[in-house]
């Protein structure tokens, strides 16, 4: 080999390693797309007659309607969904231990919500057990279909606007647990580099969906 | 990466732009402007309907006893407040506050009850609003009756002891549904409930003790303040690492390729020239 063509060789081998690290830092952000539409709650009208007046006996919350099951059909996904809340241990959201289901918040909006952020989040994978329910969740693009699967059989269907992912330490949790805004379905999962001494991801994928037209 | 620290670089542009200006706004705007304070009124005398007047104004009339009305917005300052029987001059009030000081930007619960010698008063109380934990309910139980002091039980232990007129118990817990009974402080002689309380997760139940022992007209009345949720302090899910670089391997590879023909090529040359 020539030392031109050597050099040639070694010139190309350069640019190919840079062009292919610049893209890749770029695409990680970059295949991110959407960004959800959050609408604060319209302000009520401005009610200048009279007091509002309630009764003082002691409320009876009304219970939020649980979906039992989530679809997507692009993941081949059809999994089971528990009423989930916090880890006392962490302040965490309790994702279910178990790989094949995902959690739905259960203080957030439910499944009949008129306002706010239904939150669901499963599991990537689990050292245990494998693959998880959301392995692919961050590979759904936008249009993809989500059906939400109620407590007596019922479904709501959600179409794909958004999908990001952050670092953990900079997401935005409060943005995708309001429990007001316009309808909307969160899926929320781990993703990005692990760490393998901490075994844990450092990004979260987050998939926005909104009720399908 | 690049794209991600810009568009944080924009946002944090965008954030200073809207501080800057909410500060130019605020500065055009005159120097006392304070937020409104929320004040909630809270009926706890039985067997008397009234009429609440506020600086001289009607507000809410024909006041029921046991039903809470508001929150009222009202800016900072004194106001004189007067309760009289429905439809009464407010010359013949039955009880009158002059210059009661609501502060700017408070949650106020002005409540009309029995004091402990069985008068009638109007106490107000600031409303604790701070931001609760994911999970977290807030449980606020005030003495608004003409009782001796009373310790408040949930699920059979006390968590308020020797609870006076007057005055609150609070405390900070997982949202459920409790038990809760009053009982003489330091007794176990029941002189309210038990009663289920139904704690909601990022809400504040606020529960008045009222009416009077002697008369047997012990009752309670309760508030709710919601939106003071938080958002869990993060999503873990996943500890197994399968999905690590999920989607950005191509890259990857094609970057050791091309390090792969650099040293390959560099090799050469070296060689080649001996």
């Amino acid at each position: 080999m020539s030392s031109r063509l050597a050099a040639s060789v070694a010139a190309l081998g350069v640019a190919l390693a840079v062009t292919a690290g610049v893209v890749a830092c770029q695409s990680q952000p970059a295949a991110d797309f959407g960004a959800p539409a959050v609408t604060g709650p319209a302000s009520p009208a401005a009610s200048a007659v009279g007091v509002p007046v309630r009764d003082g006996r002691p409320p009876r919350t009304a219970t939020t309607e649980a979906p039992a099951r989530l679809r997507i059909p692009a993941l081949k996904l059809d999994a089971a969904v528990d009423a989930v809340g916090i880890d006392a241990a962490t302040g965490d959201f309790a994702v279910p231990p178990s790989v094949d289901r995902v959690g739905w918040y259960r203080y957030g909006p439910g499944f009949a919500a008129k306002a706010g952020s239904i939150v669901v989040a499963g599991h990537v994978d689990s050292a245990a057990e494998g693959k998880g329910a959301f392995f692919k969740l961050g590979a759904l693009n936008a249009g993809d279909e989500v059906t939400l699967v109620g407590p007596d059989g019922r479904e709501q269907a959600f179409e794909v606007i958004a999908r990001e992912r952050y670092r953990k330490t900079a997401i935005p949790l409060d943005k995708y647990f309001a429990r007001d805004g316009s309808p909307r379905l969160t899926l929320i999962t781990c993703g990005g580099p692990f760490d393998a001494k901490t075994r844990h991801y450092r990004d979260n994928v987050v998939v926005t969906a909104e009720p399908a037209p | 990466m690049r794209n991600l620290s810009l568009r944080r670089a924009v946002t944090a542009g965008a954030v200073t732009i809207l501080a800057l200006g909410g500060a130019a706004a605020l500065g055009a705007g005159p120097a006392y402007a304070k937020a409104n304070s929320q004040v909630t009124v809270v009926h706890g005398i039985p067997g008397q309907a009234v009429d609440v007047y506020v600086n001289g104004k009607k507000t809410v009339p024909n006041f029921q006893p046991g039903k809470v009305a508001g929150p009222l917005s009202l800016p900072a300052g004194q106001y004189d407040i007067a309760l009289t029987k429905p439809g009464d001059a407010i010359g013949d009030a039955l009880l009158t506050v002059d210059d009661a000081e609501v502060p700017g930007g408070a949650n106020i619960s002005l409540v009309a009850h029995l004091n402990a010698e069985g008068q009638p008063a109007l106490t107000p109380f600031v409303n604790d609003t701070a931001k609760l934990a994911a999970g977290k309910a807030r449980l606020i139980v005030r003495h608004a009756a003409a009782a001796p002091a009373v310790d408040i039980r949930a699920g059979g232990k006390p968590v308020f002891e020797g609870v006076t007129n007057g005055k609150e118990g609070k405390a900070d817990l997982d949202a459920g549904t409790v038990s809760a009974d009053v009982v003489l402080a330091g007794s176990d002689t029941r002189v309210l409930g038990p009663a289920d309380l139904d704690l909601k997760e990022g809400t504040a139940t606020i529960v008045y003790a009222v009416g009077s022992a002697e008369a047997k007209s012990l009752d309670i009345v309760t508030q709710t303040i919601d939106g003071l949720h938080s958002a869990p302090g993060g999503v873990p899910s996943g500890d197994g690492g399968r999905a690590d670089g999920n989607g950005s391997l191509p890259w990857y590879g094609i970057g050791a390729v091309g390090i792969l023909l650099a040293l390959f090529g560099l090799t050469r040359l070296a060689t080649g020239r001996r």
